[in-house]
């Protein structure tokens, strides 16, 4: 720019910097008004400095003007478009259940350590029974029936571990085995995945001594 | 200052071409950026939750990288100060003295994201350190993108030449430090 501006960089630069100590400060006093106010207050006051004086915005032709101006109007329909989708979590005839599930998840982590006796199963101690309702009964059905929703369609059709007659020619190890490494290897149906990748021996212990106490008692 | 009679300095608007194709690329810059931070905004008042995850942002970093791109918006205008007067050389100067500050930035940068990352704060942890990577890595970019042209256009005003060239790059250089201004209490005073 060929015309001179008189501006005195060094004391712009140096309101710059009050104002960055200003807004650093702010969180301190804990007052939450206060510390938006330095924060984001102070930042149109910087980004306003910065504009006029080291850009020379103010010094420049209305086009430029008008170029910014119409940008930043154009963000501010997409801000605008996509904020009640955004920011609200449920409407008239829509609900955001992944955002507000986040939401409630966050806020009882927050909380953990005071509700310490909400029922959550002890970290280290292996939930059989949950185990069981979570994977199995997919398909050997939560009344270990074999008559899972994901099982009815498959042929041939997942164990029925309340049946006595199935248990006549079961043992532990062999349950056990099946767990782990899939029905193929006890020769059984291809269909039975191998879990091994998510238990333990001795959870696998856990998980076959439940699936026993759902066959005949004394076996 | 010689004038050539090429579409940089020519104008037909009043404006310098040059400037004016600036002044265009940061109209689209406050489209990439302004979108960016106003999901980023929306998201965060959407979510309380976040707050949670943005204490573990450190604000000396964020602090000492304003103070860092304040001082090299500082040098730029003085580079553009001293190519209005003429002496290339001294834009030059003060330019290389800008490429430092870039330099600075990036380097407080590393050592803070390397700090998160080993400690699981990474770009997948959860949707605020998403944000918070992409929008600070985006940021990154600009800053390195500004410093490998600013030194092209160091080189030339060293020899006295294209210093319309040194206000064009500083007004790009101020507003990658105007992002920062908006980013530094986005993520790192809001807690």
């Amino acid at each position: 720019m060929s015309d001179n501006h008189h501006v005195n960089y060094k004391r712009v630069y140096l309101w710059l910097l009050a104002l960055l100590v200003v807004s650093v400060a702010g969180p301190f006093i804990g007052i939450l008004s206060v510390t938006l106010i330095t924060a984001f207050g102070i930042a149109v006051v910087k980004a306003n400095l910065v504009i006029q004086n080291f850009m020379h915005l103010r010094w420049e032709k209305t086009l430029a003007k008008w170029v910014l101006i119409t940008s930043l109007a154009l963000m501010a329909l997409f801000v605008a478009g996509a904020a009640p989708d955004v920011m609200r979590h449920e409407g008239q005839n829509w609900v955001n259940v992944a955002a507000a599930d986040a939401v409630d998840r966050g806020v009882v982590d927050e909380h953990a350590e005071e509700e310490t006796d909400v029922a959550v199963a002890e970290p280290g101690v292996f939930d059989a029974v949950g185990q069981f309702n979570l994977i199995c009964a997919m398909c050997h059905g939560s009344a270990s029936d074999g008559m899972g929703a994901a099982g009815l369609a498959l042929d041939p059709r997942p164990a029925d571990f309340t049946d006595p007659a199935f248990w006549e020619t079961r043992d532990d190890q062999r349950v056990k085995t099946a767990i782990r490494d899939g029905g193929v290897a006890v020769g059984a149906s291809a269909l039975m995945a191998p879990w091994g990748a998510l238990y333990d021996d001795a959870q696998l212990d856990a998980l076959v001594e439940y699936v026993r106490s759902f066959g005949p008692t004394g076996q | 200052m010689s004038v050539k009679p090429i579409a940089t300095t020519r104008s037909a608007t009043g404006i310098p071409t040059g400037r004016l194709a600036v002044w265009w690329l940061l109209a689209s810059e406050v489209v990439i950026f302004g979108g960016l931070l106003g999901s980023y905004i929306m998201h965060r008042m959407g979510h309380p939750e976040w707050a949670e995850a943005a204490v573990h942002t450190n604000t000396w970093f964020g602090a000492f990288n304003t103070f860092v791109l304040l001082t090299s918006s500082f040098t730029a205008v003085l580079a553009h100060q001293a190519a209005e007067s003429g002496q290339g050389k001294k834009a030059a100067k003060y330019l290389l003295l800008t490429m430092g500050g870039a330099l600075t930035f990036l380097l407080v940068k590393s050592v803070e994201w390397t700090i998160e990352i080993s400690h699981g704060y990474t770009i997948t942890a959860n949707t605020f350190w998403s944000f918070y990577y992409t929008a600070a890595g985006l940021h990154g970019l600009h800053v390195i993108a500004g410093a490998i042209i600013m030194g092209f256009v160091a080189a030339d005003a060293w020899r006295g030449e294209e210093l319309q060239r040194v206000e064009l790059i500083g007004i790009y250089w101020h507003f990658v430090d105007l992002v920062w201004i908006f980013l530094f209490p986005l993520l790192y005073i809001a807690k």
